[in-house]
């Protein structure tokens, strides 16, 4: 057994080694990128450059001091764990990296500025490279060893396992993705040595990767991927309220379908006021998925049918309810011939448009009605959380209040003059509607519904120690059905995005109809681990990534599938707990480790 | 109606050919529960071995040029036979090794096998939901106007041999001891561990049979989503067989039967087709619902086995 400063130094020296080896193999930065993905790869062991020259005006100079230095910082790194400084000194360390990183970052923008300053043609598409990045993630890596093998540092880790198992998933699910990405497509570019050859594949691999995360860093992406992250999010919910209650549901997209029938069917056939008929449809929803979850729920407590395999059985069923109602509307029944309404005329299989009462409006009417900026929406949200704050009495309190002074603030919001603004095309034309709010509420109640009432405790008891809970006085059948209902009214809710709010294209219930958004669902709630914040940043993770993946495709021929790819990777991942030691799933384990690291610490102080 | 000869013929050679894949996979299905380990992963499984035997076959004929090559399409039976049991194998590490949820990780691999198709049909066809047409099918078996794909007899043939290997082989005892008691089988030094693999990877490989059956025998290319919930409806025809080999043998034919009435009535005036296709699934939950109160599943099933 290594005692713990030799297993420092050993994981030290080997992300070190690893470090190195990025450093020479991948490019540091990318000052510009033709089209199809080839780019001019700097390196301080040698550039790609597929022209032949450095970009007009480019200087790469700044590229070796900075590369000497890391190398100064690598050495004094590999030396610190044999030294007196130990863990401590590993913290200095991980901050000099970051500093490292964050002057690469400066200098290399500063040149590209510098190159786009006069130029005709300025460069475009321009970032760092892998191995700038292999700087950042050296650092992160130290900073992550320092604080585990500090005193107590092991026990720190483990009690935020729910953070680090889906974290060290979607590393793990990450780096597969890497070498799918790598063996499926043919880096661009032609390659002179075997270094040439890795040098861009990994900048194929890192390029995928920054493409699938550029969301983050363009406004009309941004409101793309909320736009996609908002029926994740019920969906998410769905299946996390299932797995709470001790049940899977693999329902949502057959739910999702119900649901939008309902939508559809209200949205278009009832007339009536808006106040009136929007509701009306939006519940409709939630209620056709409650009961096309409810029923596999009721078969469970009833007959004892695993829900697993109803839920996938009635998803199909679903599926072809709804092309009966859409696709044709004549049908033939023993000879006799069966008029629809339903279809609108024409090639396409669609409804009719849904009756303007009742469409969710679009992000733009909601922050700006008319061109002026409203405080409506932030007022209403601030007033509310303060109320839900600061009033500190029963939670039913807490939550009249919450709900008055939202009310409240929404008013005066509304009242208050705005500036003008305008938004671009691209901005939009991005479909993000009202349900994004409908999902921010859903998130609310779940919060509120399992972690703050009583229905809401029998839930996670009977999920947790189904035996325990019956003896506690839970009623399991009728509880079991209670939770598939409202499963699957989440998962029906996610439904009004794409009829009620046009977040397809129109507001009509399509063929094209995503509900395979309900399985997208079990890879949000796994990695959100059945919390609400937990789900929320999972979602709109997905969203991100989904929006990316469009990028992916456009620009690299990659099929959009690789993210479907990466999530059901990341639910396995997740499932085997990160294939990390067993403290890190097993409550009974990573308490013995709270135990053993505190009776350490009283060792050294001592 | 009319019922004639020829209509009856054709359901029943349909209904031949639609039991086949769920009969593999569901006798798969049995030989995993019965060592204690549910495998849902089998939907997943028939789509990658699908996807295995008709990529493998068409690569081969792009390589060794035109002409008919009978022995071809047995590669594609045996890559596809391989690359389900690896994946069975997957299942297997992470929730016999990691002891994993198995429907989750079960359900991670079906999502894996409704995505990974896509990159790797785009990489060879550029195009994500469908391969090119194999030249080289499964031949057909038997008399004129009732031939059929000779993986159907290997099927039906699998129903005996399953049963003596599990109720009169000492390899079949032990592996129903391991999916009932583990903790007694372990005192009596069989290889818990080494059981349950072997119980998943062979579910694996007879689902991966079943995959390269749809793709180089019922068919002749990959289509994305070409399993439609067959590894499920096998699940339930194994639970409706009572996890075993002649109970499996006749819930695949009843829902093999509802497959192929639905196919048949397909064109028909007297039903709707698309409410006919969701006939199968339809008889899957009035099934599950009516019958599974009388069947007992092996004690241990879906419980990880910690030594």
């Amino acid at each position: 057994m290594l005692t713990d400063r030799k297993r420092l130094g050993v994981l030290v020296l080997l992300g070190g080694v690893f470090t190195l080896l990025l450093w020479y193999l991948a490019p540091w930065a990318v000052p510009h990128r033709l089209f199809g993905g080839e780019g001019i790869l700097l390196n301080p062991f040698g550039h790609h450059l597929p022209q032949g020259t450095l970009p007009q005006g480019y200087r790469d100079l700044w590229l070796y001091p900075v590369f000497y230095l890391a190398l100064a910082w690598l050495g004094l790194t590999l030396l610190l764990p044999w030294t007196k400084a130990g863990p401590k000194g590993l913290y200095l360390a991980g901050a000099l990296g970051l500093g490292l990183f964050l002057l690469t970052y400066l200098l290399f923008q500063g040149s590209v500025a510098e190159a786009n300053r006069l130029a005709e043609r300025p460069l475009r598409r321009y970032s760092l490279g892998l191995g700038s990045y292999a700087t950042l993630a050296y650092s992160l890596y130290l900073l992550l060893l320092a604080r585990t093998f500090s005193p107590g540092g092991l026990a720190f880790l483990v009690r935020r396992r729910g953070l680090v198992v889906p974290l060290f998933s979607l590393l793990l699910a990450s780096l597969l993705g890497g070498v799918m990405v790598a063996v499926l497509k043919e880096s661009p570019g032609e390659a002179g040595s075997l270094r040439e050859a890795l040098l861009l594949k990994l900048d194929l691999i890192t390029y995928t990767y920054q493409l699938l995360y550029s969301p983050l860093v363009n406004p009309s992406g941004f409101l793309q991927s909320l736009l996609l992250a908002t029926p994740l999010v019920f969906t998410g919910l769905s299946v996390a309220l299932g797995f709470r209650g001790g049940l899977f549901n693999i329902g949502a997209p057959g739910q999702l379908i119900l649901g939008a029938i309902a939508a559809m069917l209200v949205g278009v056939y009832l007339p009536g006021p808006r106040w009136l008929v929007l509701p009306l449809a939006i519940l409709a929803a939630a209620l056709a998925g409650g009961l096309w979850g409810a029923l596999p729920g009721w078969l469970k407590a009833r007959f004892g049918a695993h829900e697993v395999i109803n839920t996938i059985m009635l998803n199909y069923i679903a599926a072809s309810l709804f092309l009966f109602l859409i696709s044709a509307n004549e049908y033939k029944f023993f000879g006799q011939t069966l008029y629809l309404p339903f279809k609108y005329p024409g090639y396409e299989a669609r409804s009719y448009e849904i009756r303007p009462e009742a469409r969710i409006p679009h992000w733009t009417e909601l922050v700006a009605p008319g061109g002026e900026l409203s405080f409506a929406l932030p007022l209403a949200l601030l007033l509310g959380l303060l109320g839900y704050v600061l009033v500190r009495k029963s939670l039913g309190h807490r939550v009249l209040s919450a709900l008055l002074l939202g009310v409240a603030g929404y008013l005066l919001g509304g009242l208050l003059p705005g500036p003008q603004v305008a938004f671009g095309p691209d901005l939009t034309s991005v479909r993000l509607n009202g349900a994004f709010l409908l999902a921010l509420l859903a998130l609310l109640f779940f919060h509120f519904y399992v972690f703050r009432t009583v229905g809401g405790y029998e839930l996670r008891a009977l999920g947790l120690a189904p035996k325990a809970a019956e003896y506690g006085g839970v009623l399991a059948g009728r509880k079991m059905v209670l939770v598939m209902f409202l499963a699957g009214a989440l998962a029906g809710l996610a439904a009004t995005h794409y009829v009620l709010g046009g977040g397809i294209d129109e507001y009509r219930l399509k063929q094209s109809l995503p509900y395979s958004v309900g399985f997208d669902g079990i890879a949000v709630a796994l990695m959100g681990q059945n919390t609400p914040l937990g789900v929320g940043l999972a979602a709109w993770l997905f969203g991100i990534l989904l929006t990316g993946g469009l990028q992916v495709n456009l620009q690299l021929g990659i099929s959009r599938e690789l993210v479907s790819v990466l999530q059901a990777l990341i639910v396995l991942f997740i499932a085997a707990g990160g294939f990390l030691p067993r403290y890190f799933t097993d409550p009974l384990r990573a308490a013995e480790v709270e135990l053993r690291e505190e009776a350490k610490r009283k060792e050294v102080e001592a | 109606m009319n019922l004639d000869a020829a209509f009856l013929t054709a359901l029943l050679l349909s209904t031949l050919r639609q039991t086949t894949p769920l009969l593999f996979t569901a006798l798969g299905g049995m030989f995993s529960e019965r060592s204690g380990v549910v495998n849902i992963a089998l939907e997943g499984i028939i789509l990658f071995g699908a996807l295995t035997a008709a990529v493998v076959v068409e690569r081969l004929e792009a390589a060794l040029g035109p002409g008919p090559h009978p022995w071809l399409p047995w590669v594609g039976v045996l890559a596809a036979m391989a690359v389900g049991g690896l994946v069975a194998l997957v299942h297997g590490v992470v929730s016999i090794r990691y002891r994993a949820d198995q429907i989750i990780s079960g359900t991670a691999i079906n999502l894996l096998a409704a995505g990974a198709p896509s990159l790797v049909l785009t990489y060879f066809y550029g195009n994500a939901t469908s391969s090119k047409e194999v030249q080289n099918r499964l031949p057909l078996l038997g008399p004129e106007g009732f031939a059929l794909s000779p993986l159907v007899y290997l099927a039906f043939l699998l129903v005996p041999l399953a049963w003596w290997v599990l109720f009169k082989t000492p390899f079949g005892l032990r592996l129903r001891a391991v999916g009932e008691h583990p903790e007694a089988a372990d005192t009596l030094g069989v290889n818990v561990y080494r059981m349950r693999y072997i119980g998943v990877v062979v579910s694996g490989v007879l689902a991966g049979l079943a995959g390269a059956y749809l793709a180089i025998g019922f068919l002749n290319q990959f289509v994305r989503g070409m399993s439609a919930g067959m590894g499920f409806i096998a699940l339930a025809a194994m639970i409706f067989g009572k996890w075993h080999p002649v109970g499996i043998l006749f819930s695949t034919l009843l829902f093999g039967f509802a497959s192929a009435l639905a196919i048949q009535l397909q064109g028909t005036e007297i039903l709707p087709a698309v409410l006919v296709q969701a006939f199968p699934y339809v008889v899957t939950v009035l099934v599950l619902a009516g019958f599974i109160g009388k069947s007992r599943p092996p004690a241990s099933v879906g419980k990880p086995y910690e030594k």
